[in-house]
């Protein structure tokens, strides 16, 4: 199955898996090939992507939203923002996270509450795609 | 006729102007390079989403979607894009001059209006003009504006649309024709109607998208992917701008760098000439003292 992540600065992902777990709006979904024709919405979370049926590896992607469309041999997703857990550095998300919590905290301005509120959201999700990977290294 | 150190004076003050000229117009020439590789970087991005705006479109989706539909026009958002700093030849005045043609054609056609500037240029700008509302500033963006700041400001926009605050959004930002050719221009972003333009006739009603399921429903999925092709239409705007103010910039450095030398020669010529005369002026002193001592 064809797998491709799309942002605003290009083509991210594009390459044959056999599985992906999808953060769909209305719960996770898994697609297993052959799956039916569909359009849904990803909200922000983490994207599973396996490469053989019944293989153990497992790539992780933090996304921040989009559209994905399903099918029968290909997913294709407009993301916002994608990244691999490998170019995620647990440490500086979280250094990066804790700045953005004691900006929302601090801040009185309405944009800058909301910009907050995004860098949060950004951040645990980066924060979960790191401790899933950490978890696939063991 | 000046002296020949200060001729020389300037001569150096000139080539120092030169150097710095010509450092800038390198920086311009690298910026621009990378700049004008990121404007195509979008383009698989607006491809795909207007594929699926078809296919949607083809559901009968868009007809009576909020974005697209058409109000009598009261108040319009102006999203007012120039450059953080000048020395770019013409670049904000083009733009300035833009601006000020569509504030003008609204306020005969009795539209209000409010700004939104992108970019330290943009935001002194209108400030200053009398009558000019302006509800937010983003000042120096990256290069590649992917990031919070984008969001906020494609949020903002979609909101103050939809919650019907403003009838219209305008864009006023320079449009990237080549690195030659850069076009000031104002574009409408919302009523989506034009900008997205997908022929929304291509697919046939008995084609095999009838099965593509949607969930949780069409009109949200419309809505996601209605958002997101006005912000890509935003980001490749953003993204023409800067590749056109670095082209902009290395031209007019370009043409500094070109004049100062220009500059330089002819100064060069003048100080020889003033040498010269100063030569000629000793020896005929020198000789016609020796003619006066001889008799």
């Amino acid at each position: 199955m064809d797998f491709k992540l799309i942002t605003l600065a290009g083509v991210k992902v594009d390459q044959p898996i056999y599985s992906a777990t999808i953060p769909a709006v209305d719960g996770e979904i898994s697609i297993f090939p052959g799956h039916e024709p569909l359009v849904t919405m990803a909200k922000a979370g983490v994207i599973g992507v396996t490469y053989e049926k019944d293989g153990d590896e497992v790539d992780y992607f933090a996304i921040s939203g989009g559209v994905v469309e399903v099918s029968y041999d290909s997913i294709q997703i407009l993301v916002d923002e994608a990244d691999h857990s490998d170019d995620i550095i647990e440490a500086e998300t979280k250094a990066a996270l804790e700045r953005a919590i004691k900006m929302r905290d601090e801040t009185d301005d309405q944009v800058e509450r909301e910009k907050a509120h995004r860098l949060i959201d950004r951040h645990v999700v980066r924060l979960k795609v790191a401790d899933l990977q950490r978890r696939k290294r063991r | 006729m000046a002296s020949t150190r200060q001729l020389k004076s300037r001569i150096r003050s000139v080539s120092n102007t030169k150097q710095i000229t010509r450092a800038m117009q390198m920086v311009a020439a690298s910026k621009m390079r990378r700049a004008q590789e990121s404007t195509k970087a979008s383009a698989p991005y607006a491809a795909a989403g207007n594929d699926l705006l078809m296919r949607l479109a083809a559901h009968g989706a868009t007809n009576d979607h909020p974005l697209f539909v058409r109000r009598t026009i009261r108040k319009r958002l102006i999203i007012f894009v120039a450059a953080d700093k000048g020395l770019a030849g013409a670049y904000n005045a083009n733009l300035f001059k833009r601006y000020l043609e569509l504030l003008k054609r609204d306020e005969e056609r009795g539209v209000t209006n409010v700004t939104l500037t992108i970019g330290r240029k943009a935001s002194q700008f209108a400030t200053r003009l009398k009558g000019v509302e302006v509800i937010g500033s983003y000042d120096d963006l990256p290069d590649f504006p992917a990031g919070v700041a984008f969001k906020t400001i494609l949020s903002t926009v979609i909101e103050m649309y939809s919650s019907k605050q403003v009838d219209a959004v305008t864009m006023v930002y320079t449009n990237f024709v080549s690195s030659m050719t850069q076009l000031a221009r104002s574009e409408r972003l919302l009523p989506a109607g034009t900008t997205l333009a997908p022929d929304f006739t291509e697919v046939a009603p008995d084609s095999p998208e009838q099965d593509v399921k949607y969930e949780p429903s069409v009109e949200e999925v419309l809505d996601g992917v209605v958002s997101r092709m006005i912000g890509a239409r935003v980001f490749q705007a953003l993204l023409d701008a800067r590749a056109s103010e670095h082209s902009m910039r290395m031209i007019a450095m370009k043409n500094a760098t070109d004049n100062a030398g220009d500059l330089v020669d002819d100064l060069k010529l003048a100080m020889n000439k003033a040498r010269q005369g100063a030569i000629t002026q000793e020896i005929s002193e020198i000789s016609s003292g020796v003619e006066a001592m001889a008799q």
